[in-house]
């Protein structure tokens, strides 16, 4: 049983206070939504977890280990922001073979692309995918570690109906395996997690 | 650190940045050269090294968004540093693929571009170590300044004017003869200061 637990995280962007004594905690295979209003600190939160703002007060702790202080904390999460890694001037193709040379794993673009249903467009132009089809493949980065923890920022944005459940089923499949997920949202999904924050209060 | 020279010179070679337009690139910046001054050779000898040196100034400002800019608009970055152990890798990495992508082809194309200007082998010599020790300097410089400005996006004209004037010492030196000690001087300086500056600007980056 592993846990990630937030003690009195206080967090600055610029001169703002946006995460003011934030306390959780969260056991693996669980899932973690976090709700707030634009601006609110959601982002702020996964980029502090995932140890790229480092300015923090308070403590974040995995396994019982800070994980500001952990050398093998970098390949224990995934973080899937809002940036999609994808080079519009590149084929589909083509970007997931940068992919591969960035996570130094490499896995056929057909299985990748499959699961969302999208092996059509593996040789269109990333500029010619809409928003929602980006996003899913832009998801597909998951694939290509493996961690226990999943930082999904804002993962359900342009997604539709199907692939949305495909996303959830996926979460769910995680959690089975003990894998722990945090996901934001500033938006009602109508969705159920085991656990649930909300940054506006 | 491998993988991300490769990923690099596999994205350069895929979108628009390949040996070919590179080295087209020198090329055309020179055959400029006679419709503006005319065809006396004595005038193009002492114009071919300025010109070279333009060249590959420009060739590095103009391409120095590729260097983390880019990247840390689609997001790429957030992944680099992830899976690299120290930034420092990355930094030389970068220096590495880039100095590869867009000075190299002008190594290449060198001696090909002197027997137009009928220049003998010694004088070309001494341009290409010049040039070439050089070159490394001039990367150094242009990474830092893109990491520090990772998120000032379509500035290029506000990052040459930071490039620019600390360009002029190689420009200074490397156009003088015998002078390559002195470059390689100035490169082994700019590369204490780069990696320093770089390294400084990519953990800023997760603050921003």
């Amino acid at each position: 049983m592993k846990e990630l637990r937030i003690e009195d995280l206080n967090c600055y962007r610029g001169s703002h206070l946006v995460l003011k004594r934030l306390n959780f905690s969260i056991n693996s295979g669980e899932t973690l939504l976090v709700r707030g209003d634009n601006g609110s600190g959601k982002t702020t939160l996964l980029r502090a977890l995932s140890n790229y703002i480092r300015s923090y007060e308070g403590n974040i702790y995995f396994d019982e280990l800070k994980t500001k202080e952990d050398h093998k904390y970098k390949n224990k999460f995934t973080f899937i922001g809002q940036k999609n890694s994808l080079k519009d001037n590149l084929s589909v193709k083509k970007n997931l073979k940068l992919w591969e040379f960035l996570y130094n794993r490499k896995i056929s673009p057909i299985e990748i692309l499959s699961e969302f249903n999208l092996s059509q467009l593996i040789d269109d132009d990333v500029s010619s995918l809409s928003d929602g089809q980006r996003k899913c493949i832009s998801i597909q980065k998951l694939r290509f570690s493996e961690s226990m923890l999943w930082f999904l920022d804002e993962p359900f944005v342009f997604l539709d109906e199907k692939n949305s459940k495909i996303l959830m089923k996926k979460i769910e499949n995680f959690n089975k395996k003990n894998g722990i997920v945090i996901v934001t949202t500033n938006i009602d999904l109508g969705l159920k997690f085991q656990k649930e924050i909300n940054l506006n209060v | 650190m491998y993988n991300l020279i490769l990923r690099d010179l596999y994205l350069a070679l895929y979108s628009s940045a390949n040996f070919f337009y590179t080295s087209s690139f020198f090329i055309l910046i020179l055959v400029l050269l006679p419709f503006i001054f005319g065809t006396s050779i004595d005038q193009l000898q002492l114009l071919f090294k300025g010109i070279l040196w333009i060249g590959l100034s420009l060739s590095i400002i103009l391409t120095m968004e590729r260097i983390f800019n880019t990247d840390y608009e689609d997001g790429s970055l957030d992944i680099i540093l992830q899976k690299n152990s120290s930034l420092e890798i990355i930094v030389i990495s970068k220096y590495i693929s880039h100095w590869v992508v867009y000075c190299l082809p002008l190594f290449i194309i060198l001696p090909l571009l002197s027997l137009l200007f009928y220049l003998n082998t010694s004088d070309v010599f001494a341009i290409f170590l010049n040039l070439l020790l050089g070159s490394f300097g001039m990367i150094f410089i242009a990474t830092f300044v893109s990491a520090l400005t990772l998120a000032a996006k379509r500035t290029i004209f506000l990052k040459a004017i930071i490039m620019i004037p600390l360009f002029v010492p190689f420009v200074i030196f490397g156009s003088g003869d015998n002078s390559w000690l002195i470059l390689l001087a100035l490169s082994m300086l700019s590369f204490v200061v780069s990696i320093y500056v770089s390294t400084y600007g990519l953990r800023l980056y997760g603050e921003s």
